[in-house]
C-alpha cells in the first residue's frame, strides 16, 4: 500500500487540459480589463474595438469548455476532489465569460462616450479601480494554481477599496453639475464603475471556489476572508 | 426438546427486543439531528479463516430503514463483513468471528441464538441470481414453507402475490406463475430472489453485489426497487460499483486492505460517512485516493 498509483491517468490528464483551458480565459480577461479601462479613460475607440474582438476568443473557449466538461462528466462520473474540481471549473467557466462581458460593456461605453466632454477626476478614479481589480484577478488565479487558501482569503480585503470607490462614484456623478453632455458621460462612467466592482466580486468568488476545492466545505468569505457557511449568509 | 425451547425463548427475546426499542423508550425527546436508530451494530468485529484474519476491528452501526453500502477494493473484507451480519460465515468450516454483532441490541453470536432464525430475519440476496429449479410460484412458496408458513392455500397465494409485488415483479409474471424460475431474464430472476427473501418476512436484507451479473437497465430496476424496499426494510449492500453506492445508499463504509507486520493482508474499515459526504469530500485520504482512482 506504499506506492499509490494513478489508475485513472487518462481522465486526470484530460481534467488538467480542461483546467488549462479555463485558466487561459482568466489571463485574457485580466488583459481585457486593462485595455477596457484605458480605452474608456483615454477615449480610445480603437482599443475599445480590440476589447470586443478579444471577447470573441473568450466566448469560443467558453463553448469549448462547456462541451469538454459535459463529455468528461458523461465518460468518467468523477468523485471526491475530482468531482469538486469539475464543479469549480464549470462555475469558473461562467465567471470568466462574465468578466469578459463586463469588459465588453466598458468598451462599448468607451465607444458611446467618444467625443463627449469628460471629468479627469472621474477618469482617475476609474483607473484606480482598474489598478485595484487586476491584482485581485492575479491573486485569485495564483491562489487557485497553488491551492493556497490563505492567499485566497486576502481577496475580500482587496475588494473593499473597490467597493468604496464604486460607492463614491454616485457622489462624483451628481457633482458634475447640469451640463447634459457631461451628465450623460458621467452616468455612463457610473456603469463602468459598476462593471469593475462586479469583476472584483467575481475575483472574490474565484477565491471562494479555491477554498471549497481545498477544504471540501462550501462557504462565502466575510470581509476578513474567513469562511461563512452559505446558510448563515442568507440569514444576515 | 429442552434445547429447542431455549432457542425459541432466545428468539422471542430478540423479537421482544425489536418491539421495545423505540425512540421514545427513555421518555426523552429525540434530538432533531439524531442518528437514525441502528438495526445492526458490529463491535470490534474480526473475521478469521483459519489463522488468516480477513478483516479486523470493524465497528459499524447500520441504520434502520436505510440503505448502507460497503465498498472497497477486492480482498478488503467487505463481503466477509456482510456474511458475518447474518452468520452466513458459520457455513464455512474454518471461519470464526470475534467481537460482537448486535441485532436490535442482541448479540447474534451469543450462545443459544439459532443461526437459521437469524438468517430468516436478516435475509441475503446473492451476486448471481440463484432461483430454485422450481416454478416462479414455488420459488417463493417453498422458502416460506421451510420457514414455518402454515396458512391456507389462499393465504399462500396472497403471500406470493405480496412478495412479487414488493419485488416489482408481479405484473411481469402474474400470468405464468407455474413456469420455471429459470424462464425469466437475469434481472427478473434477481427480483424473484428478492421476492423470495421478502416472503420469509425479514427485517434486514443483505445484498452481495446483487447487480454485478445484470445489464444497466435491469440494474436500475433493482436500484429503484431497493429505494422502495427501504420504506419497510433495512438494506446493507456490498457493491463494486461506486456509482451504484452513490445512487442508492444513505451511508457508505469504505474498506481497504492493509499489510500487517508479518506481511498479511487484512481488511479494515477506513471511513463510514453519509454517502454524499464520502463521495464529495471524504474525511480520509485513503478514501479520496480510492474514489479518484489513485490506488496502491
Amino acid at each position: 500500500m506504499t506506492d499509490i498509483k494513478d489508475t485513472n491517468i487518462h481522465f486526470h490528464q484530460e481534467l488538467e487540459e480542461l483546467e488549462r483551458k479555463v485558466l487561459s480565459m482568466v489571463d485574457r480577461a485580466e488583459q481585457m480589463v486593462e485595455m477596457a479601462v484605458q480605452a474608456v479613460t483615454n477615449d480610445d475607440v480603437d482599443l475599445a474595438r480590440r476589447v470586443v474582438e478579444l471577447d470573441g476568443g473568450i466566448d469560443a473557449t467558453y463553448m469549448e469548455v462547456h462541451q469538454d466538461w459535459t463529455t468528461l462528466m458523461a465518460r468518467n462520473q468523477p468523485l471526491g476532489s475530482d468531482l469538486r474540481r469539475m464543479t469549480i471549473l464549470i462555475q469558473l467557466n461562467v465567471t470568466f465569460e462574465r468578466m469578459g462581458d463586463q469588459c465588453v460593456n466598458i468598451a462599448k461605453i468607451a465607444q458611446l462616450n467618444h467625443g463627449l466632454p469628460r471629468v479627469e477626476r472621474i477618469c482617475e478614479q476609474i483607473r484606480e479601480m482598474g489598478d485595484l481589480v487586476r491584482p485581485m484577478i492575479r491573486t485569485a488565479i495564483e491562489a487557485y494554481v497553488r491551492g493556497d487558501v490563505d492567499e485566497a482569503r486576502l481577496l475580500p480585503a482587496m475588494d473593499q477599496p473597490v467597493d468604496r470607490l464604486n460607492a463614491n462614484m454616485y457622489k462624483e456623478t451628481v457633482a458634475v453639475g447640469s451640463n447634459p453632455q457631461l451628465l450623460e458621460w458621467a452616468t455612463k462612467m457610473l456603469m463602468v464603475s459598476r462593471a469593475l466592482e462586479r469583476i472584483g466580486d467575481q475575483a472574490v468568488d474565484f477565491g471562494e471556489q479555491t477554498a471549497y476545492l481545498m477544504t471540501g466545505e462550501r462557504a462565502e468569505f466575510d470581509e476578513d476572508g474567513m469562511a461563512r457557511p452559505i446558510d448563515d449568509h442568507h440569514n444576515i | 426438546m429442552t434445547n429447542e425451547t431455549s432457542t425459541e425463548n432466545k428468539i422471542d427475546n430478540v423479537i421482544e427486543e425489536r418491539m421495545t426499542i423505540e425512540p421514545d423508550q427513555t421518555g426523552e425527546a429525540v434530538p432533531a439531528v439524531a442518528e437514525a436508530p441502528g438495526v445492526i451494530e458490529t463491535k470490534d468485529m474480526s473475521v478469521f479463516y483459519g489463522d488468516f484474519r480477513a478483516v479486523a476491528d470493524v465497528s459499524l452501526n447500520f441504520g434502520r430503514n436505510q440503505i448502507s453500502a460497503l465498498i472497497g477494493p477486492s480482498g478488503c473484507g467487505k463481503s466477509t463483513v456482510l456474511r458475518s451480519l447474518n452468520r452466513m460465515n458459520d457455513l464455512v468450516a474454518t471461519a470464526r468471528t470475534e467481537g460482537e454483532v448486535h441485532y436490535h441490541g442482541q448479540n447474534i453470536y451469543a450462545e443459544g441464538v439459532d443461526p437459521v432464525e437469524v438468517r430468516r430475519t436478516i435475509g441475503m440476496v446473492f451476486q448471481k441470481p440463484n432461483p430454485f429449479p422450481k416454478s416462479i410460484h414455488d420459488n417463493i412458496a417453498w422458502g416460506a414453507k421451510v420457514n414455518g408458513f402454515k396458512g391456507s392455500k389462499t393465504d399462500m397465494a396472497d403471500l406470493v402475490q405480496e412478495a412479487l409485488e414488493a419485488a416489482a415483479l408481479w405484473d411481469e409474471v402474474k400470468d405464468k406463475l407455474q413456469e420455471s424460475g429459470y424462464s425469466l431474464s437475469g434481472g427478473q430472476q434477481q427480483r424473484l430472489c428478492i421476492a423470495r427473501a421478502i416472503a420469509t418476512k425479514p427485517d434486514v436484507i443483505l445484498m452481495d453485489e446483487p447487480c454485478s451479473a445484470l445489464d444497466p437497465i435491469a440494474t436500475l430496476r433493482i436500484e429503484e426497487l431497493m429505494l422502495e424496499l427501504k420504506e419497510n426494510y433495512s438494506i446493507i449492500i456490498v457493491t463494486h460499483n461506486m456509482q451504484q453506492a452513490a445512487r442508492v445508499s444513505d451511508k457508505t463504509a469504505f474498506f481497504n486492505v492493509k499489510l500487517n507486520d508479518t506481511g498479511m493482508r487484512t481488511g479494515r474499515l477506513v471511513e463510514y460517512s453519509p454517502t454524499e459526504q464520502l463521495f464529495t469530500s471524504p474525511n480520509e485520504k485513503d478514501t479520496e485516493d480510492y474514489i479518484t482512482g489513485r490506488f496502491g
